[in-house]
């Protein structure tokens, strides 16, 4: 399988002391599904902006499909972001838009600053919209607005808008962790289908562990800004476990070697 | 900070575990600076009104005197010197004064504020049209309409320019904060997508402040109502001010500038009206 991102050496500094990312290399295959798993703060939403440069990494070298996202012009970039899809923990849609609009947003990146502006977008484009929306159970929602919409829903337009910028990777900075268990069900079971059946490679950041082993290819550990585990959702011992969260390891340990246990069943 | 923030306990040094009363906010040092200060006021009123000189007028007399004027102007107006047509055109001036000002406001406004908002604009633009609109937001709008009249001499001119600077200012800050209510995280999403920044301010920034855009609008429109009317008076921009303007300096009609007052009143009372109605409307 041919690799699609590659970080090399990257490192992110923020302010005088803050050290959010530390040499980090690791790469993904096209078409992986790959949870980013550490305590709160380790700098995995740090390490997943620095791809889209959303937030601007220090040293080191970001590529993505053969390309070195670093030294991308702001025209370029534009064009790499539609290429990137991204999801995230709060949602961030404009609550005030239906969710068709929120989901055309999707489709901006690909436009004419003014065009765009305007909120003009081609039938083809619509078309699309729906059908996606359709294949994520939203059909009936189209002209809702977003701020009556339960928060599964809001995610899944959230996946929607992202799909419909036809993305190679989608990354995922913590979609699960303000929903209730059956609606993260339903939306790791999305971005496990988006994987497999679409071929997109996906990057989720998770707090959950029991969850990253049941949907993840594979998994990264990262522990105060460096990779301190890279493998098979089955090669994660008890001693990683702990040497990636650390002090709160202890409360965590109570349910994984049953959530292993299941891991290694499917 | 710190300072203040362990300041809090010390000046108050109650444990709400152990105190008999309980306390629900803590006694901070701005909060009895405020405290201070209302104690100081009230107290400066009093003796104002001890001080006053009031040269020989009685006291009661004036207020008696008084009395009777409103008497005259609202309980038994009527038309003199303008007829009810007449008057409702001079509305119609005075109104369009308001609108325009508040219109041309609006839209400067709109785009001064865009780069007024610290998330949409660096840094350094930001504080600068801050700045700026915060001078020219300090100096009064009929001051204004004074200064553009050494150039454009004293008339409707002058009343429009002077008017439209001062709503710019003011609606470029309430502009400029609705945008920054705006939550960042919808802005990183948009950026994500790869959206430009005109495409971000016209699908979400904008969208989603339009609600308290519209009641800012509204608002200053009132005032620049009122301030149309004083205008048609103090600045010689015509509409109902003036005709209000020569009853209660040349004619001494007191019976006309109540009919006059009702009808101000109530254009007032219409427009607070109408702003409610338009807010429900685009909230729903
Ligand atoms: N904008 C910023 N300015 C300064 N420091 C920051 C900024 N963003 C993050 N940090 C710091 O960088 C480190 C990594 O933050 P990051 O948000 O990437 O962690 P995280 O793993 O996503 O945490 P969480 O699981 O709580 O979301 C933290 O110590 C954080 O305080
Ligand atoms: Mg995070």
């Amino acid at each position: 399988m041919a690799t699609l991102l590659e970080f090399r050496d990257v490192s992110k500094r923020y302010g005088n002391d803050t050290l959010a990312l530390s040499h980090v290399s690791f790469s993904v295959n096209e078409g992986e599904l790959v949870s980013i798993i550490g305590p709160s703060g380790a700098g995995k939403s740090t390490l997943l902006r620095c791809i889209n440069r959303l937030i601007e990494a220090t040293s080191g070298e970001v590529i993505f499909d053969k390309t070195n996202v670093q030294q991308l012009s702001k025209g370029k970039l534009r064009a790499l972001r539609t290429k990137i899809g991204m999801i995230f923990q709060s949602y961030n849609l404009v609550d005030r838009l239906s969710v068709f609009e929120n989901v055309l947003h999707g489709r901006l990146g690909y436009k004419p600053a003014f065009v765009g502006a305007l909120g003009l977008y081609h039938e083809s484009e619509k078309k699309q919209a729906l059908e996606i929306l359709k294949s994520l159970g939203l059909e009936d929602q189209v002209y809702k607005r977003c701020d009556q919409l339960s928060g599964g829903q809001k995610q899944r337009v959230g996946i929607a808008r992202a799909l419909v910028q036809e993305p190679r990777m989608l990354l995922a900075d913590e979609p699960i962790a303000s929903l209730d268990p059956s609606s993260s069900k339903t939306i790791m079971d999305h971005l496990r289908h988006i994987s497999t059946s679409l071929g997109i490679t996906v990057l989720v950041n998770l707090h959950q562990l029991d969850i990253a082993l049941n949907y993840a290819d594979r998994i990264i550990g990262v522990s105060q800004g460096k990779v301190v585990f890279d493998g098979l959702p089955s090669e994660l011992t008890d001693e990683t476990i702990r040497t990636i969260y650390g002090a709160d390891s202890e409360e965590l340990n109570l349910n994984i070697p049953e959530s292993k246990e299941v891991a290694r069943k499917i | 900070m710190k300072m203040i923030r362990t300041a809090g306990p010390a000046l108050t040094g109650r444990d709400p575990f152990t105190a008999k009363r309980i306390r629900i906010k803590l006694l901070t040092r701005s909060a009895l600076v405020i405290r201070m200060t209302i104690l100081m006021l009230a107290l400066l009123t009093l003796l104002g009104f001890l001080t006053f000189n009031y040269q020989g007028v009685n006291f009661f007399k004036g207020v008696a005197a008084t009395l009777s004027n409103f008497k005259v102007i609202f309980i038994q107006p009527a038309f003199a010197h303008v007829t009810f047509q007449g008057a409702i055109g001079e509305l119609l001036i005075t109104l369009s004064l308001g609108i325009l000002t508040t219109l041309l406001g609006a839209v400067i406004a709109l785009f001064l504020s865009l780069f007024a908002a610290k998330n949409l604009s660096n840094r350094m633009t930001s504080n600068i049209v801050k700045e700026l609109v915060a001078i020219i937001r300090a100096v009064p709008t009929v001051l204004w309409v004074l200064i553009f009249a050494v150039s454009a001499g004293l008339g409707s001119v002058a009343a429009v320019i002077g008017m439209s600077f001062h709503s710019i200012s003011y609606l470029t800050k309430a502009y400029s904060e609705s945008f920054e209510e705006m939550d960042r995280g919808t802005i990183e999403a948009l950026e994500g997508c790869g959206a430009s920044w005109w495409q971000i301010v016209w699908q979400a920034v904008i969208p989603s402040s339009l609600t308290s855009m519209i009641s800012w609008t509204f608002i200053r429109f009132e005032v620049n109502f009122g301030v149309a009317v004083a205008m048609g008076a103090a600045a010689g921009a015509g509409g109902i001010g003036y005709d209000m303007f020569m009853d209660s300096s040349y004619y001494y009609n007191l019976h006309e500038m109540g009919a006059i007052a009702y009808f101000i009143l109530i254009v007032a009372m219409i427009l607070e009206y109408g702003s409610v109605k338009i807010k429900d409307k685009i909230r729903a």
